[in-house]
């Protein structure tokens, strides 16, 4: 069995592939409605965030097990610009692209678990993860 | 693959039923076509049902609230009616409050509702 | 060299047995032999000196059969673990001195019992560590899922009204729980009113209010309104104490005023009949 998928971020298009392969995934692993739909949406974020400012990247979906727990991890990568302040894009209420600014921190608020990484110039890569409770 | 959403209009009321997940493009020319026909109908209330959608993320919440201002502004009332508990859920944990709206559990709840509210 | 310590073990158990009880007599822990009978003492503590002698072994790597054998008997007497722990130290500190004392262990041979020893003790005593553990861990995990079980069901009380009784502390794994219960009730039930009745939360504080408000806004979301009732006097206080806004919807001091607050908001009211 496949562990990982994972989907091109090129057109906006792509955005609506990811978060449907993130919801046949959640269903997959067994995740309940509610969490199904945490997880479509912060696809949905973290595939919008690319498609907006790195223009080009990817997700990808892994399954992951950790003591004995399952869960469903999502990684968001792009060589875009970066992101030059960190702090500022956790902060609730703040967004450069004139949406709701709800992306990241509201990503961070939906999973379990939350990283980023982030280099100016070079790209940005989020990972998160929901798990089975 | 663009389908537009259908609007109809009963008596002076609009009536929206979203079906399928609402990709950016369908979501803005909904946007669109929602101003143009209460323009053109001079409708006093819209309803838009969302029992189908399994998820709303922000950008899809911002051109939602956006059409209830737009509404407002036009002086029309605007019901959403139908948002599934995950759903609502989702849009709590992300910081998406939708304050401005008036709710309703489907889409009868809802046409009473906007009724009640256009005879006050 | 361990046969011979086995073999010197094994003449003088009495001996060895009957220090070894007074000693862990002198320890706190005495409590647990004060209880049992003294015939009962006598044969757990044969027992525990068998399964002990019978982990000394030749190699150095510990043969995990018989540890877990060790375990899984030394569980079943149901002592406490730091009870388990001081007998095994007491334990081989008696053979120990008992060695030294029948000379078996002498200046000479004293390094490499000493690596015996350690070989002897550690396995058994992680391995007890482990059982324990594992036996705490999934204590806690049931009575988090009776934990679980006991929140949070909504009732439907009458046509359009439903209430959801709350009790006991809110953490936010709970408060999740809560909602989604709350949310998939008020859609089923059809509920347009719906009661959070905090009466039996102990402590409503920053983090529970927060919650509280989420939820209620969440029910206005699905198409419902959100009433909290139940507010004795205390909280009240700390709510106002902590600055908490809850402003924006309705709050009734008891379930009763709710409940009638509900009727009114769906058209509806309590009226007395004449009796015939």
């Amino acid at each position: 069995m496949d562990l990982r998928s994972s989907v091109e971020i090129i057109t906006e298009w792509d955005i609506v592939a990811a978060r449907q392969l993130g919801r046949n995934e959640a269903k997959k692993a067994g995740f309940g409605t509610v969490d199904q739909a945490r997880i479509t949406t912060a696809i949905s974020e973290l595939a919008r965030n690319i498609y907006l400012y790195a223009g080009k990247g990817k997700i990808e979906i892994e399954r992951v097990t950790d003591n004995g727990k399952f869960g469903i991890k999502i990684i968001a990568s792009d060589e875009g610009p970066g992101i030059p302040d960190l702090r500022k894009v956790m902060e609730d209420g703040f967004s450069t692209s004139g949406g709701l600014g709800a992306g990241m921190p509201g990503v961070k608020r939906l999973m379990d678990e939350f990283k980023v990484v982030s280099e100016t110039g070079a790209g940005t890569t989020i990972t998160t993860t929901k798990w089975l409770h | 693959m663009n389908a537009r959403i259908p609007i109809l209009k009963l008596n002076e009321v609009l009536i929206v039923s979203i079906q399928w997940e609402l990709d950016d493009q369908t979501a803005i020319q909904f946007q669109e076509d929602l101003l143009n026909k209460m323009h053109k109908t001079a409708a006093l209330g819209v309803v838009i049902d969302l029992t189908p959608i399994d998820f709303i993320d922000s950008f899809i919440a911002k051109v939602l609230g956006d059409v209830i201002n737009m509404t407002g502004l036009m002086g029309a009332k605007v019901v959403i009616t139908g948002i599934q508990p995950a759903v609502a859920i989702t849009l709590i944990e992300l910081g998406i409050r939708l304050s401005n709206v008036m709710t309703a559990l489907d889409l009868e709840n809802g046409l009473d509702k906007l009724y009640k509210e256009l005879e006050a | 060299m361990n046969k011979i310590m086995v073999e010197g073990i094994n003449k003088n158990m009495d001996e060895i047995i009957e220090r070894w009880i007074r000693r862990m007599k002198e320890e706190k822990g005495e409590r647990f032999f004060h209880f049992m009978p003294d015939h009962l003492v006598e044969k757990t503590s044969r027992e525990f000196a068998e399964l002990m002698t019978s982990n000394i072994t030749d190699s150095s790597a510990a043969n995990t059969e018989r540890i877990n054998d060790f375990t899984e008997k030394v569980v079943r007497f149901g002592w406490a673990i730091k009870f388990v722990n001081k007998a095994i130290d007491n334990f081989s500190d008696v053979v120990f001195e008992f060695l030294e004392e029948q000379e078996i262990i002498n200046e000479g041979n004293l390094r490499s019992f000493n690596t015996i020893f350690r070989n002897w003790i550690n396995p058994l005593r992680e391995s007890i560590i482990d059982a324990y553990s594992t036996e705490w861990e999934r204590t806690v995990s049931l009575q988090k899922i009776a934990l679980q079980e006991l929140s949070a069901s909504l009732i439907p009380v009458f046509d359009k009204i439903s209430v959801m009784p709350l009790v006991g502390t809110i953490d936010t794994e709970r408060a999740k729980l809560i909602m989604e219960n709350l949310l998939e009730g008020v859609v089923s039930q059809r509920a347009e009113v719906v009661l959070l009745d905090i009466t039996g939360v102990p402590v409503v504080d920053t983090m529970v209010a927060h919650h509280i408000i989420q939820a209620a806004e969440a029910v206005r979301l699905v198409g419902a309104k959100c009433m909290l009732v139940g507010i004795r006097p205390e909280i009240a206080q700390t709510i106002v104490a902590l600055g908490i806004n809850l402003h924006e919807f309705t709050t009734k001091s008891t379930l009763q005023r709710g409940m009638q607050a509900a009727l009114g908001m769906t058209n509806r009211a309590i009226v007395e009949v004449e009796a015939n």
